[in-house]
């Protein structure tokens, strides 16, 4: 007789679809009709929220002023990884960075090349426009300003 | 416990409640604390704590789903925090709330309540599949309707009810809610309608239940001397309690709910109700199922047990009776975002208590009303006595 301890195997069965919302309709469709970045801006705090809100988190107003943020900046951190979440080892390394961006109040963090110090210019190259379909991945990466 | 400040509740605000909503939770969170806000002209700023309800985070899809929803719940740079009893929690996150300011701690709380459950596939109740224990009862492939199912039946037949009066309920809380401007599902359906309607698992039918909703609800509390300089008309929470039975179903009385009448006890002793049916004006107990409603109303020690499906058959629960129930629409007829939900019905005690509730208000000036929610693992109810 076997003394493994008995066991049963389960799972969560659910998966998700989300929604991007009211803000997140703004900021995906003018990455993918003008590749440019898009953020709403709480005149009160005089704050430009990147990605964009609905509200201002500091005073709670209702945003409904869109301004375009330029698709240069500044590498506040960076890594490159080698292993992926197993473990197992990557064919290339990936090179991901915080991106902050003049005049923005928060950032992006997104796949870099080139990237080797932080304080490096980056600017966002984006998928041509007929294969970007309302993802962060219609950026392709941050590549170094030389 | 020593309660050092009474309580009032001062605004209140809430989403549209909704099959499928394009705002994310944090939206839907900020529009119910906006319209809270309005509702009794204050600034986030003078809001000092932050109290969230939120049910599963497999509802939303996202894991710590209190800290997720802060910003949107106004929470940024204040003491705040979450609770989650399941279908509980609207109502518990009143009690939490009351907690940080009977404790003499906040002058001011918020109180919201969020849940976004059409982002959970293929259905919201496959994220309750692994509370069934995993060894004794999911290789049998149960759905969350079994235990509802069971508790029915044995409620049923406990007390001789007629299927006729618990769809009763179905009826009164889907035309009520046709009066409410947020609801989801008002509508004027029969009780042949309710009788004809698909069955789900015997003796559950489809219109016997309440639907998936995406939706918020907000609340300001404030502490009596400040609650008096916000507005002329506070509402008072005068007791809570909640209460839970056993975790195993198995082990329950399916057809009373002991704990919701241990949590009412609670609750009404702190509020000083002797006789609930004397003294309670209205009611608005968790109706999920329409059922429960009635389970819940002799939980709540409002009538006899066995008693409240005669009383709904006879008209004395309709917003015109002597005993209204449910006169927002409930869950079955406003929606069912579950924290969301419970936060509902106590956006509906101070609308009535106030006499603000429009279409819906009960006529013949109500003074106290309690409202109640249930869940957990089916198995605690959360009580809050309120006064105008
Ligand atoms: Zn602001």
């Amino acid at each position: 007789m076997t003394t493994e301890p008995i066991r049963v195997e389960g799972d969560f069965p659910v998966y998700f679809r989300y929604t991007v919302g009211v803000a997140g309709e703004k900021f995906f469709r003018e990455i993918m009709e003008n590749g440019r970045l898009m953020a709403s801006r709480c005149s009160s705090c005089n704050l430009n929220y990147l990605p964009p809100r609905i509200y201002c988190e500091r005073c709670m107003s209702r945003l409904e002023e869109y301004v375009p943020v330029e698709n240069e900046g500044t590498v506040e951190a960076f890594t490159i990884t080698h292993q992926d979440a197993e473990g197992n080892p990557l064919q290339e390394p990936v090179g991901v960075a915080l991106v902050r961006f003049p005049g923005a109040y928060g950032g992006l963090v997104h796949r870099t090349i080139d990237v080797l110090a932080i304080g490096d210019r980056v600017r966002a190259v984006f998928k041509d426009k007929k294969e970007r379909t309302g993802s962060i991945l219609d950026i392709k990466f941050f590549e170094k300003i030389s | 416990m020593q309660i050092k400040k009474r309580v009032a509740v001062v605004g209140a605000g809430m989403t549209k409640f909704m099959r499928r909503a394009q705002e994310t939770g944090k939206e839907l969170a900020f529009e119910a604390v906006r319209q809270a806000l309005d509702s009794c002209n204050m600034r986030i700023e003078d809001i000092q704590s932050v109290a969230l309800g939120s049910a599963p985070d497999a509802f939303d899809g996202v894991h710590m789903k209190g800290e997720y929803l802060l910003d949107g719940a106004g929470a940024w740079g204040k003491p705040y925090s979450r609770s989650f009893v399941g279908g509980g929690t609207g109502v518990f996150s009143l009690i939490h709330g009351w907690w940080h300011v009977a404790s003499g701690l906040f002058d001011t709380c918020l109180v919201v309540a969020e849940e976004k459950m059409s982002s959970c596939l293929p259905h919201p109740q496959t994220a309750f599949l692994t509370i069934f224990d995993n060894m004794i009862e999911r290789p049998l492939g149960p759905n969350l309707i079994w235990i509802f199912a069971l508790e029915m039946q044995r409620y049923m037949q406990t007390y001789k009810i007629p299927k006729e009066q618990i769809a009763q309920v179905a009826v009164k809380n889907k035309r009520n809610a046709l009066d409410h401007p947020s609801a989801q599902i008002a509508q004027k359906v029969t009780l042949q309608d309710v009788l004809n309607s698909e069955v789900m698992a015997y003796p559950v039918q489809r219109l016997d239940i309440s639907p998936v909703s995406d939706g918020a609800c907000a609340i300001v509390l404030a502490s009596e001397d400040v609650a008096r300089k916000i507005t002329d008309s506070p509402v008072w929470i005068d007791g809570v309690g909640w209460n839970l039975d056993t975790t195993y179903w198995t082990n329950r009385d399916l057809y009373f709910p002991r704990y919701v009448a241990n949590a009412a006890r609670m609750a009404y002793a702190m509020a000083g109700v002797r006789n609930p049916r004397k003294e309670i004006d209205f009611a608005e107990p968790y109706d999920p199922f329409d059922y429960k409603e009635l389970h819940h109303m002799e939980g709540l020690l409002l009538c006899r047990k066995g008693e409240a499906p005669k009383l709904t058959a006879e008209g004395v629960t309709e917003r015109d009776g002597n005993l209204p129930v449910c006169p927002s629409g409930g869950l079955l007829g406003v929606g069912n975002p579950i924290a969301a939900a419970g936060l509902m019905k106590i956006c509906e005690l101070f609308w009535q208590l106030r006499g603000e509730a429009g279409k819906r208000q009960i006529p013949g000036d109500p003074r106290t009303a309690v409202a109640q929610a249930w869940g957990d693992l089916m198995q605690i109810g959360t009580v809050v006595v309120m006064r105008g």
